[in-house]
């Protein structure tokens, strides 16, 4: 079980956004556990006004959210900051072509905590890199 | 032709002849009456030459006693002399009558005259021989002389003169005689010319009558033809069409797509078309003449009872009828066919009742094609909830997940107190999905008793994460323990195609309404009231367009594009009404935003296919 940056003074910001108040609670705490430090927002006016004034160094983003879509808040994003990786989570199989290249990551909720959290490591190489150096 | 002119032209060619046979007879009869007068002339120049004769005969008989007396002396001689004394007069008179004209012989006056005056001169010559010679010749006799002229020549000369006077006579005489003769001569030429005009004129008359008769025939017979051929050509033409009408009509009703049967009013078969023959399975020489429930064998598709005679059933309602619906044609051979069809009263101009004609179809295919877009349109409510569903379901085993790997962790009493707390209820949610979801499927083969509370709330849980995708906010007016009869799954597939209808309406922002209310509300059939209730599912969205509203009840018809089927409110609509309810959707007049309202019976009448 790896948690990258478990121990390090400098952990990676992560911005979580899903409009699920139960899932994003759960999801907080599990990342925090794995030693990253969590923002979140339930809905996508306030994920990007975090992501603008915040140093955000990944996203994780809800596909399914009422008003803005996921795939909406993603290229958005990816307009302001486009090297902040995202990693988007959905309930639905099988999402456009379109969305899916927005992303760096796609995955569906119910993969379990261990795929999320190694996929979320794998979106910081050279942060591990420089660890393992 | 009209008869009136028939009869015009035969009373034409009737009279005419008359007349013209008329006017021969009249000329005729006036010829006819000229020559009878010419005859009478005739007559009279006979009776004038006898008479002329007889005067002469008397005279000469005069003359001769007269001689006599004067050679004998004896009185007795003279008694010739003095008996035509005595008639001669007359007798002249009467010769003078007879010698007249006519006033047709106009031409012949002056001749006439002349014989007149030959008259005259022989009255005046015998006078003359009477005073000049037998006056004196009696007289000297009586005197007791002579007048033989033997003893003096004065008497020779005076018996000479008295031969001349009566030569005189002789001469008068053979002269009117003459005349009568050539008067008589004229008269028969004249005669025999009138007989020959009137032969004439009657040869003429007749051929020209016959002609004139014969032309005039000729011509109104030509009329009369001329009539009876136009009459003849209208009569074809008429036949022709009415022929050609005939075919067409027979080539129409070959032609249509429908089975045609025509009955008596004592329902027999009189007449019926190819499709009847193919779905009845009998031809039409077979049953011909067949009462119509040999051939149009009928039942009820549930109840499998025979279904009304329509020819009996036009007859007592006498109007057009439309058979029960579900009705079964079982054909010749056994097959059942479902058919759909209506029987219409033929009638006469009178208004008698002279028949009844049916008109059926086969919609066995029609029927299975609609039953598989009902079931297809099912599949695709579920699948598109199945959708919905996922979503709803992997949130929570997500997060229940994720809660059981950091149980796995090390944790604080508390901490795993709480995860456990947050695990239960997110267990608690997917089981709250997966019954909702096990209702929508479970068939049922009567009507069960169903909470309305339950199955809009239950419905609502699973339309949960579409609503909420679209963005749309859900208020509900649900009272507790209200409860009708029908069936649970798909009295549900309506409301989650109402209720998405509606989300999709509101979007984003917009709020779907769901109320219950317990109201009496009418059955489909309108005969009366029923316990019930309104179901109204309402949003705050654009509304319907006025010319659509109808339409959106129309198999296939949809304003989703490629999102929707066309056929979730149609299948919805038919839902309702088989539980003897109704679905309508309006367009609220106040902000926009449309209603729709299902209407049900507490205890419906199920209504097989609901339609």
């Amino acid at each position: 079980m790896t948690s990258v940056g478990f121990f390090s003074s400098n952990p990676h910001l992560v911005l979580c956004v899903d409009d699920e108040l139960v899932g994003l609670s759960v999801r907080r705490i599990l990342l925090e556990r794995s030693g990253y430090k969590v923002l979140t927002a339930l809905n996508g006016v306030e994920a990007l006004e975090l992501f603008r004034e915040q140093p955000v160094e990944a996203v994780i983003l809800d596909y399914s959210m009422p008003g803005m879509q996921g795939a909406e808040i993603a290229s958005l994003m990816r307009r302001s900051k486009p090297e902040v990786p995202i990693l988007l989570l959905s309930a639905y199989l099988g999402l456009p072509d379109e969305v899916i290249s927005t992303v760096n990551i796609y995955m569906t909720k119910g993969e379990g905590a261990p795929v999320l959290l190694e996929k979320l490591s794998s979106l910081f190489p050279l942060a591990r890199a420089a660890e393992i150096s | 032709m009209q008869l009136s002119e028939f009869n015009r032209i035969v009373r034409q060619v009737l009279i005419l002849p008359i007349l013209a046979l008329l006017l021969i007879a009249a000329a005729l009869y006036w010829q006819i009456h000229t020559a009878n007068g010419l005859v009478d002339r005739i007559q009279l120049s006979n009776a004038a030459i006898s008479q002329t004769n007889l005067v002469g005969q008397m005279i000469f008989d005069q003359e001769t006693g007269l001689r006599g007396y004067q050679i004998t002396g004896d009185p007795r001689f003279l008694e010739p002399y003095n008996a035509a004394q005595a008639t001669i007069p007359a007798n002249l008179q009467k010769l003078q009558d007879l010698t007249s004209a006519s006033p047709t012989e106009a031409v012949w006056v002056a001749r006439l005259k002349a014989d007149k005056e030959e008259v005259a001169r022989l009255i005046t010559d015998y006078q003359t021989w009477q005073q000049s010679f037998a006056v004196p010749v009696l007289a000297t006799m009586k005197a007791g002389g002579t007048t033989r002229g033997e003893n003096e020549a004065g008497d020779v000369e005076f018996n000479l003169e008295g031969k001349t006077l009566m030569d005189a006579v002789r001469r008068d005489l053979q002269a009117v005689v003459q005349s009568a003769d050539a008067r008589r001569v004229r008269r028969v030429t004249h005669w025999h010319q009138q007989i020959r005009t009137l032969e004439e004129v009657l040869a003429a008359s007749a051929l020209l009558g016959g002609v004139l008769i014969g032309l005039f025939t000729l011509n109104r017979l030509h009329a009369v033809s001329d009539q009876y051929q136009f009459s003849l050509t209208k009569m074809r033409l008429q036949s022709e069409k009415i022929f050609e009408s005939e075919q067409q009509l027979r080539t129409t009703l070959a032609s249509i797509g429908d089975g045609v049967i025509a009955c008596d009013p004592e329902g027999r078969v009189m007449m019926m078309n190819e499709v009847a023959a193919t779905l009845t399975g009998w031809t039409l020489n077979e049953a011909m003449g067949q009462p119509l429930e040999t051939i149009f064998n009928i039942i009820n598709e549930t109840t499998r009872e025979v279904v009304e005679n329509p020819v009996a059933k036009v007859k007592r309602l006498n109007r057009v009828v439309g058979l029960a619906n579900h009705t079964i044609l079982i054909r010749r051979d056994g097959v059942e066919l479902n058919i759909d069809d209506s029987g219409a009263p033929i009638r006469s101009p009178e208004g008698e009742l002279t028949g009844v004609v049916m008109v059926f179809r086969d919609i066995t295919l029609e029927k299975r094609t609609r039953d598989a877009l009902m079931a297809n349109e099912k599949l695709a409510v579920a699948g598109r909830l199945a959708a919905t569903i996922a979503h709803e379901i992997h949130n929570p085993l997500d997060s229940v997940s994720n809660l059981l790997f950091l149980l796995k962790q090390q944790s604080t009493p508390e901490e795993t107190a709480q995860f456990l707390d947050l695990a239960q209820q997110e267990l608690a949610r997917v089981t709250q999905i997966s019954r909702s979801m096990l209702g929508l499927y479970r068939e049922s083969h009567a009507p069960v008793p169903i909470d309305l509370k339950d199955i809009l709330e239950g419905t609502l849980v699973l339309l949960g994460g579409r609503i909420q995708d679209l963005g749309a906010r859900v208020e509900t007016e649900l009272p507790v323990g209200l409860s009708i009869d029908g069936f649970p799954a798909e009295l549900r597939q309506v409301f989650t195609n109402l209720i998405t209808n509606a989300a999709e309406a509101a979007g984003a922002g917009g709020v779907v309404t769901v109320r219950v209310m317990q109201r009496p509300i009418a059955t489909l059939t309108g005969e009366r009231q029923a316990d019930g209730f309104l179901i109204e599912i309402e949003d705050n969205g654009p509304g319907i367009p006025e010319n659509l509203a109808e339409k959106l009840f129309q198999p296939f018809f949809s304003t989703k594009g490629e999102q929707g089927t066309g056929l979730g409110l149609w299948v919805s609509r038919g839902i309702v009404r088989k539980h003897g309810g109704d679905l309508t959707l309006v367009s609220l007049a106040e902000g926009g935003g449309s209603r729709a309202t299902v209407s049900l019976a507490t205890h419906p009448t199920m209504n097989a296919s609901g339609d």
